[in-house]
């Protein structure tokens, strides 16, 4: 009996000791000392997981002793791993290190081996500060362009619009502190408004990403992110400086921040003004006319940009709430020699007299953006929230010109500038929330839900989409299972729901009724309208790590909401000699998308394919058709929204290999195809296809010295395909090859640090067409040879002494 | 070794795809406005008079279909646009408009038609109901499709004058 008694003590004695727990904290940082919010913490073999705080602090409570593999990862960073024997409670501060030896030389990009990374079974490219400043182009999206599966739509030198994997316009969605950003996507001639000094990181997410970000994300997502807060107790901040040789463009952008403790302040203020930018060509071929350039310079395409944000953010230990304010200002002039596709003969004594003044035809956008997020990081859960308010007011001006009806002399009674060729202001009012938990130690749920309010009106003396309201809300659930072994599998599902009101609208002029008939009236062009809209989306997807091999899986089902220019439309766009009309009966574009990513990495080589393909069940596209029409196009081709099956498929590849450690090779290279299987157009691709594109990079990384910090030099040698695959009224786009250089360093100097980054674009001054450019169809070459040089300088200072 | 020897699989593979991808035949044609036929009117330059009928005379074509066509007259006392011919006419001064001219016309042509000839006789009117119609500059523009929606623009300068 006195043995069982022995016995009980010593179970009950072990019992003890087993339950009795510890403590394990810390802290995450970069290289650089800045917390890392929101890195991926887990304890294994428990399966505990948790995401740091704004101060990059973490906390695993009542841990029973044992030996733990601690891992951490952050996309974009270098995932740490520790093995721990925790039989003591810890305080541990760990540093992550930016991705620098492996695809980041070719493109910064999210390991599939990276937990964070597999919060998404969908594609991810991640690009940071270093790669923005490295690549600086002329505008956000031209920057990226480098990345694979990214294109650059531009118009002009400083203005452009994102496209992923093809899909552009509606079909992406860029957000920006959680909030969708809302302007003006679906013009041809609208560039992203946003200031890329004040981005720190993007993340792309290529593919339909309807589940998470709602309609339009059927195409992808492009997430900007302003995520870093100072440590308590500084103050600092940088001066940015960039020139460009090609359009003469001075830039730069002052930051400064400040934290006391719970409170920090952050300010940002922006400029840019460019000339004119040089083309390798001595005179435009618009059809058959040759218009002469004045020095190579793109007559009137000057112009000029000012930006600036203000934050304040209350940070404590489990709660964050923050509030981004800013105003983007940006006019810049359109080609004279041509509006859109319509040529014109331009006053060139007005125009050559300078290249740094802008006159008609121009647009001017002035995007204002408020956003209050608040996060909680707790050990459980993590709840985010956001609001958004926004206000776009865009506007397009040129001499007034009688097309087709319009009186020959401009009537001064009026309300609109005979000048102000159209208009468009919109209030967008967006929240959204979502709560992540871990209801079981291999499972997280996340559950969301987002709605947005546009109203938009218009003005000017053109008529192409009548002044809409529209409501969207979303509500969706998102689980994540961690099965053994590293495998991820993952679910979601979505219901979305919404409307569109859109407005009668009336010319303001007479026009004749009917041949030989004198009776004139006022034609209608839009009726109101009313529309709702609604739609179930999911997706499932499959993450596994097999030794060297990493690979992944997503099927889904994304859609979009038509538009109001898709749904309302009825108008003349002049520059296009196109009558475009809208469809009332157009149903949401709903897309079927398979994706995979396969990656196989070791010491010196790491190869990467993302193939995917995507059926469109109802793909909406502008038909051009081959009638006329005289009342309502004023003798021009109508153009219809119209709805067909779509088939694309595609896939970006990208490598590496390190021939020792300061050499490296990479290739990127992008392709798709699409095919439209139903409709007018069966057998034509989709307008603004990209061509196939092969990039070959070497970067060579010198060891450093005391004063030279990190030097590189690399080169760009891009091979650009034939695009023959085009839809009226599209022109067949010939292959190119372009050679960049980039050269840079961080230079230590009396205590002060600067970084420098130069780059050589069209080293060889090339003379060469991109088909998804906004002048292609006039035959407006890219810009030729520039130097782009840009100049970080950091100050900080503790506030502490 | 072994990798390099991936790499330049995937290398090849992916230049194939760049260069070796041929499409299915699809009509990628313009149709054409040929300006270059003897009895061709009007060309740029020519001349017609309010109150007197004249004969618009162009050949058209597609490799496959023809869509319809558009004819439109503006004034161009401004000198705004659109001429799409190498030839420059001498213009007239820039000047206000008081009465201008204008003319927009479809037309459709039959089904079926690869080759067209347009013997089209337009009235051009002396005035309107707000007086006779001012002289001078004028663009004559057609636009021609073809069935897939494909288009061509032609603008040319003409003089309209009172005889």
């Amino acid at each position: 009996m006195r043995r069982y008694y022995l016995l009980i003590v010593i179970l009950g004695l072990s019992y003890m000791a087993n339950s009795q727990t510890f403590t394990l904290k810390g802290t995450v940082s970069d290289d650089l000392g800045m917390p890392l919010p929101g890195a991926t913490i887990v304890l294994n073999p428990s399966h505990f997981g948790q995401a740091t705080d704004a101060n990059g602090n973490f906390v695993f409570s009542s841990m029973p002793k044992g030996d733990y593999t601690l891992e951490i990862t952050y996309i974009g960073y270098v995932a740490y791993k520790q093995l721990l024997t925790i039989n003591k409670s810890m305080d541990m501060h760990i540093t992550l290190f930016p991705v620098r030896q492996t695809l980041q030389e070719v493109v910064v990009t999210g390991h599939l081996t990276d937990p964070a990374h597999k919060e998404n079974s969908l594609t991810v490219d991640v690009a940071n500060t270093a790669f923005l400043k490295q690549h600086m182009g002329g505008d956000l999206m031209k920057t990226l362009d480098r990345l694979p599966g990214v294109d650059a739509m531009s118009i002009g030198s400083g203005q452009s619009k994102p496209a992923i994997r093809g899909l552009g316009f509606n079909r992406v969605v860029v957000v920006e502190h959680g909030i969708k950003h809302e302007s003006q996507q679906w013009g041809s001639d609208h560039g992203l408004e946003i200031d890329q000094y004040a981005i720190e990181r993007v993340e792309i997410v290529k593919g339909p990403a309807s589940l998470m970000y709602g309609s339009d994300a059927i195409g992808g997502v492009i997430d900007l992110k302003q995520s870093k807060i100072p440590e308590p107790c500084t103050a600092g901040g940088n001066v940015d400086l960039t020139a460009n040789s090609n359009n003469d463009l001075i830039g730069g952008s002052l930051f400064a921040y400040v934290r006391k403790n719970r409170f920090y302040f952050t300010m940002r203020a922006s400029v840019a003004d460019y000339a004119d930018y040089k083309v390798p060509a001595d005179s435009i071929d618009i059809y058959s006319f040759k218009a002469a350039l004045h020095n190579r310079r793109l007559r009137n395409t000057a112009g000029e940009e000012q930006n600036i944000h203000f934050s304040v953010g209350f940070v404590e230990k489990h709660f964050t709430n923050r509030i981004f304010m800013s105003v983007l200002n940006n006019k810049q002039g359109f080609f004279a020699n041509a509006h859109g596709l319509e040529p014109r003969r331009v006053d060139t004594d007005l125009h050559d007299a300078a290249s740094r003044d802008i006159h008609f035809p121009y647009q001017e956008v002035r995007h204002i953006k408020i956003v209050n997020k608040s996060d909680i990081f707790r050990e459980n859960y993590q709840w985010s929230a956001e609001v958004g308010y926004q206000q776009n007011l865009r506007q397009e001006w040129s001499n007034y010109v009688n097309h087709g009806y319009m009186p020959a002399v401009f009537p001064d009674t009026l309300p609109f500038d005979a000048d102000l060729e159209r208009a468009f202001d919109k209030y967008v009012l967006s929240g959204n929330t979502k709560i992540s938990l871990r209801p079981f130690q291999n499972v997280e749920s996340i559950f969301g839900l987002s709605a947005e309010y546009q109203s938009n009106t218009i003005d000017g003396r053109g008529f192409i989409i009548p002044a809409f309201k529209q409501f969207s809300s979303g509500v969706f659930t998102y689980w994540n299972y961690r099965l053994p072994n590293n495998a991820v599998l993952q679910a979601g599902l979505r219901y979305d729901a919404g409307f569109l009101h859109t407005d009668a609208y009336y010319d303001w002029f007479e026009s004749p009724k009917g041949e030989g008939s004198d009776e004139k009236i006022f034609v209608q062009r839009a009726s109101e309208l009313d529309r709702s809209f609604s739609n179930i989306s999911w997706s499932v997807g499959y993450v596994a790590t097999l030794r060297d091999f990493d690979f992944k899986v997503n099927l889904g089902k994304s859609f979009r909401m038509p538009i109001a220019k898709e749904l309302a439309a009825n108008g003349v766009n002049y520059h296009h000699f196109s009558y475009e009309k809208g469809n009332a009966d157009l149903s949401p574009e709903v897309a079927y998308q398979i994706d995979f990513g396969l990656e196989w990495q070791s010491e010196k080589l790491a190869i990467g394919l993302t193939p995917f393909g995507t059926y469109f069940v109802n793909y909406i596209y502008l038909n051009p058709g081959f009638e006329h029409d005289r009342l309502y196009g004023n003798g021009n081709q109508i153009f219809t929204y119209s709805q067909s099956e779509v088939l694309r498929y595609g896939g970006e590849l990208h490598a590496h290999y390190a021939i020792s450690s300061v050499l490296r090779l990479g290739i990127i290279g992008d392709y798709v195809y699409s095919l439209q299987t139903s409709g007018d157009k069966k057998g034509f691709a989709l307008p603004f296809s990209p061509p196939a594109s092969l990039l070959l990079n070497a970067r060579f990384e010198p060891q450093g010295t005391k004063t030279f910090v990190n030097p590189y030099l690399s080169m760009d040698f891009r091979l650009v395909g034939n695009q023959n695959a085009i839809v009226p009224p599209e022109e067949k786009t010939s292959g190119y090859q372009t050679v960049n250089l980039a050269l840079g360093t961080q230079i230590n100097w009396n205590k002060q640090s600067f970084n420098v980054a130069l780059q050589i674009q069209n080293l060889l001054n090339a003379k060469y067409f991109n088909h998804t450019s906004y002048y292609r169809l006039i035959n407006v070459p890219e810009p030729g040879r520039s130097f782009v040089l840009n100049i970080t300088i950091p100050f900080n200072k503790s506030l502490n002494n | 070794m072994r990798n390099l020897i991936i790499l330049s699989l995937l290398f090849t593979i992916f230049l194939t795809g760049i260069y070796g991808c041929q499409k299915e035949e699809i009509d990628d044609q313009k149709p054409i406005i040929d300006l270059t036929d003897e009895d061709t009117f009007p060309l740029s330059c020519d001349t017609v008079y309010f109150g007197e009928p004249f004969t618009i005379q162009m050949s058209i074509s597609d490799n496959k279909e023809l869509g319809s066509f558009n004819i439109s007259i503006h004034h161009n006392f401004d000198h705004h646009s659109h001429s799409t011919e190498v030839t420059t006419c001498d213009l007239w001064p820039v000047k206000s408009p008081v009465n201008p001219f204008v003319l927009i016309q479809d037309y459709s042509i039959p089904s079926g038609t690869a080759l067209y000839q347009i013997y089209q006789i337009l009235e051009i009117p002396l005035s309107n109901e707000n007086g006779i119609f001012d002289e001078g500059d004028y663009h004559f523009f057609i636009s021609l499709t073809d069935k897939e929606g494909w288009s061509t623009q032609k603008g040319l300068s003409i003089k309209m004058l009172q005889r």
